[in-house]
């Protein structure tokens, strides 16, 4: 009788030792959910399945990529907000829906730092100044030259309005004292295709998007956004070069959790998440897309998206930029 | 003869072990995606993306570009069978596809789709072979002027899709447009019409709207005229096309093939206009334009030929310049990236295997595709023969899987429940589908290019008519309307409208 008493609280006492840090040091025990807040085939998509990918043979349960796009990733984090802190549920995204959206969304349904932990800070690829293959301009000074010449006149083509080339744009007239007339496409694609046709003069785009229009001579590259020149481009210098402060503008992808992650699980993830984004086969894949690998630790993701949020609120304050005006 | 030896490198590379099985692969998966509505080879494609990385570059693209052209063969034939046209090439197939499935020539309408398809492919991709290169530079010439005349032509030519009442045609139409602006304004950012739902954020699917109120109306008509619907499908006629079929669509095919080829290359919806633009031109041509909207087999050969070839023809860009015409053509890029080959004018040059080695497998991508599908055809309509207490509820519950599939969304089934009840109810108004669908799908491209061109012409609206390739676009547009509006020709129409009274 006793014994079986003494079974049975030995085994609760057991059960109840094992289920409390269980979540945290069983984790994980079911698939987790990566939701990518965009359409199959974007750069979060690929980040997000090319990571999972690898972490796979050691996560130890099924990575579920699930596309939920909208919005510019708002309808995907809203989502990610609204889910248990318990790591089941994490997110692969991008500058627009952590670092662009809480600038100029005033009703935006989510906060990056309030309801979400940044994990890391993927990847990123520098934005570069490129031009229409005909214009006069051979340097990124005569473009500015040219510009203050003649304001408001040349076109300025950008993958959206909000987009992080549109405000790299925008962050340029306002450093440099210049202006332009700012035109807007649905998506890269179409924006490079117009400048390569000469319907539009000048465009900030990634530079792993454009690499091969500027080698093939269908696009000018007079400038990098970068904290350093490229290897693939020696002969283009950065802005900082050139004597222009504060152009150092990068688009980044991240992934994210929502807020109150067990201290456990959260180590969990991003120790897996950053070994599998610096194995040699992703780096180099990246590579070829243009990114550069970065995977920081989430104190330093955490204040790099502090930074790029204060960032773009200003320009979009400067440029008077609002979606409801 | 150099053109010779390239080809033959090409076929080389085409017909390797591998390189059939990875093109067959392709092609099946291609088709059963492209059955299923909703699901589209965009996601498919970004699925397999990975997978494709251990594959030698030519094995990779040989695979994804069947499933891109296979998904074309086999989205025609949920849109003959049920009404279901998953995408917007496939609308204009469904007008006169279901109706001779209604008839009992859903074999028939099959096979002309498939031979059509076939033919297309085959001459587009001889015309890839040969022109590539040149025309390629045709895609560039195209700014935002030309491509807002080219969608004025295209909406002009809806109104000519209409069977039916002009004025009805023509709300229609307007109301697409209406339905069209709901969504993001492209130029400031502003949501609009989205009553506060981040979900309409980026406007209404085409396939959502397509499917809610193409194949739910239908469904709902069809539950109230039972016993009408099951007589009418018993009586299945001929498989295959007669001899006197196949003279018939000679002309469609061919004329089909040539349009979709020139608007397939350009990359800012050319190849979404190929299958209406088509339809238009048939009916024009046609000695009995009364029959088209009530099963003319020309108005399935016409613009199915016309979507196959613009399928094949929107590789030119993505091949010869790096532009994708498409999101697919974007995956194919990222796919060819991976590999370590940047997508470009060189390309040509530098990778001989892939670029002839693709050119050839696509020909025989679409010859598997002949094969597989035509002895399908008998399979198929057998399949609609199932009592419809049976059959409906499984088209619904493909329609709500497609739809869910497209976002990962439950507010998007509601959605299509939503567009579903006005299909019925626009059909007992007597208004058609087909006009409201391509009103919505090229009011926000007008919108967008229009306000485009404007910025680029810093306000100019001369510009339209100053620059040629606009101008003419816009003159035969013109003349496209005053056709329409000739009173003769007016007068005709009432008479053909009272015919079928």
């Amino acid at each position: 009788m006793f014994r079986y008493v003494f079974t049975a609280i030995g085994s609760a006492a057991v059960a109840c030792a094992m289920s409390m840090p269980a979540a945290a040091q069983d984790y994980p025990t079911k698939p987790v959910t990566v939701i990518v807040p965009f359409a199959p085939g974007g750069a979060s998509d690929t980040i997000g399945r090319l990571a999972t990918q690898i972490m796979q043979p050691t996560f130890g349960q099924p990575l579920v990529v699930e596309n939920k796009p909208g919005a510019n990733g708002a309808v995907g984090a809203a989502e990610l907000s609204r889910e248990a802190p318990d790591g089941y549920t994490i997110m692969a995204a991008s500058i627009g829906t952590l670092g662009i959206n809480p600038a100029l969304q005033e009703d935006l349904p989510y906060d990056p730092r309030e309801d979400m932990e940044i994990l890391t800070v993927a990847v990123r690829t520098p934005n570069a100044l490129v031009t229409r293959p005909d214009i006069e301009a051979t340097t990124a000074e005569e473009l500015i030259a040219a510009l203050k010449e003649n304001p408001d006149a040349m076109l300025f083509a950008s993958s959206g309005t909000g987009s992080s080339d549109h405000l790299t744009a925008e962050l340029f007239w306002q450093v440099t004292g210049t202006s332009g007339i700012h035109v807007p496409y649905k998506g890269g694609g179409p924006a490079q295709t117009d400048l390569m046709g000469g319907h539009a003069d000048a465009s900030f785009q990634n530079l792993g998007a454009i690499a091969n229009f500027v080698r093939e001579g269908k696009m000018k590259m007079l400038a990098l956004a970068a904290s350093e020149r490229s290897p693939d481009f020696p002969d283009v210098p950065t802005f900082a070069e050139l004597g222009i402060e504060g152009m150092e503008v990068y688009s980044w992808q991240a992934f994210a959790a929502p807020k109150g992650l067990n201290p456990a699980v959260k180590d969990v993830l991003v120790t897996s998440i950053t070994e599998a984004l610096k194995s040699p086969q992703a780096t180099e894949q990246l590579q070829k897309m243009g990114f550069e690998v970065l995977a920081n630790s989430p104190v330093e993701a955490d204040a790099f998206v502090a930074d790029e949020i204060a960032r773009w609120t200003e320009v979009i304050k400067a440029g008077n930029i609002s979606p409801e005006g | 003869m150099d053109l010779l030896s390239d080809l033959l490198l090409g076929a080389q590379t085409a017909f390797s072990v591998w390189n059939l099985l990875y093109c067959l692969l392709g092609v099946f998966l291609g088709t059963a995606i492209g059955v299923l509505p909703g699901l589209g080879p965009t996601a498919t494609i970004a699925m397999l993306l990975p997978v494709t990385f251990g594959l030698a570059p030519e094995t990779a693209l040989i695979m994804l570009a069947g499933i891109f052209y296979g998904a074309q063969y086999g989205g025609s034939t949920t849109a003959i069978l049920v009404n279901l046209p998953g995408e917007s090439s496939s609308v204009v197939t469904a007008l006169d596809g279901y109706q001779m499935a209604r008839k009992g020539q859903a074999g028939k309408a099959l096979a002309t789709a498939a031979i059509g398809s076939f033919v297309a492919g085959s001459i587009a991709t001889v015309l890839i072979a040969f022109f590539a290169p040149m025309l390629a530079e045709v895609a560039l010439v195209f700014g935002p002027h030309e491509y807002f005349s080219l969608m004025v032509l295209g909406l002009a030519a809806s109104v000519v899709l209409a069977s039916g009442s002009l004025l009805h045609a023509v709300g229609m139409i307007l109301f697409g447009l209406i339905l069209g602006l709901i969504g993001t304004d492209v130029n400031s950012g502003e949501m609009r019409y989205t009553f506060g739902l981040w979900s309409l954020a980026d406007g209404i699917s085409f396939v959502i709207v397509a499917m809610g109120v193409f194949g739910l109306g239908e469904i709902l008509s069809n539950l109230e005229n039972e016993t009408e619907r099951s007589t009418v499908l018993t009586k299945v006629t001929g498989l295959m096309p007669t001899r006197n079929d196949l003279k018939r669509i000679a002309a469609p095919v061919m004329r089909g093939t040539a349009i979709g080829s020139v608007l397939g290359i350009l990359p800012g919806g050319g190849a979404m206009l190929a299958s209406f633009a088509s339809y238009a031109i048939e009916k024009k041509a046609s000695k009995r334009p009364q029959d088209f909207g009530k099963g003319a087999i020309e108005g399935v050969a016409g613009p199915e030929s016309a979507n196959n070839a613009g399928a094949q023809t929107s590789f030119i860009p993505m091949l010869t310049l790096g532009i994708p015409s498409n999101p697919v053509m974007a995956l194919m890029i990222g796919a060819l990236i991976m590999q370590g080959i940047q997508p470009g004018p060189s390309v040509i040059q530098e990778q001989p295997v892939l670029f002839w080695g693709l050119i050839v497998s696509m020909w025989v991508g679409n010859l598997m595709l002949l094969v597989l599908n035509l002895p399908l055809i008998g399979l198929w309509v057998k399949m609609i023969s199932i009592p419809y207490g049976f059959l409906f509820p499984a088209i619904v519950a493909f329609c709500a899987i497609g739809v869910f599939s497209l976002n990962n969304a439950t507010f998007d089934i509601w959605l299509m429940g939503l567009f579903g009840i006005a299909g019925y109810v626009l059909r007992k108004l007597d208004c058609e589908p087909a006009p409201l669908l391509l009103g919505f799908v090229l009011g926000p491209m007008l919108e967008e290019h229009l306000r485009r061109a404007m910025l680029v012409s810093r306000g100019d609206a001369t510009t339209f008519v100053s620059r040629p390739i606009s101008a003419v676009l816009l003159i035969l547009a013109l003349l496209l309307i005053a056709s329409i509006l000739a009173p003769q020709i007016r007068a005709k129409r009432e008479e053909a409208f009272q015919d079928e009274e």
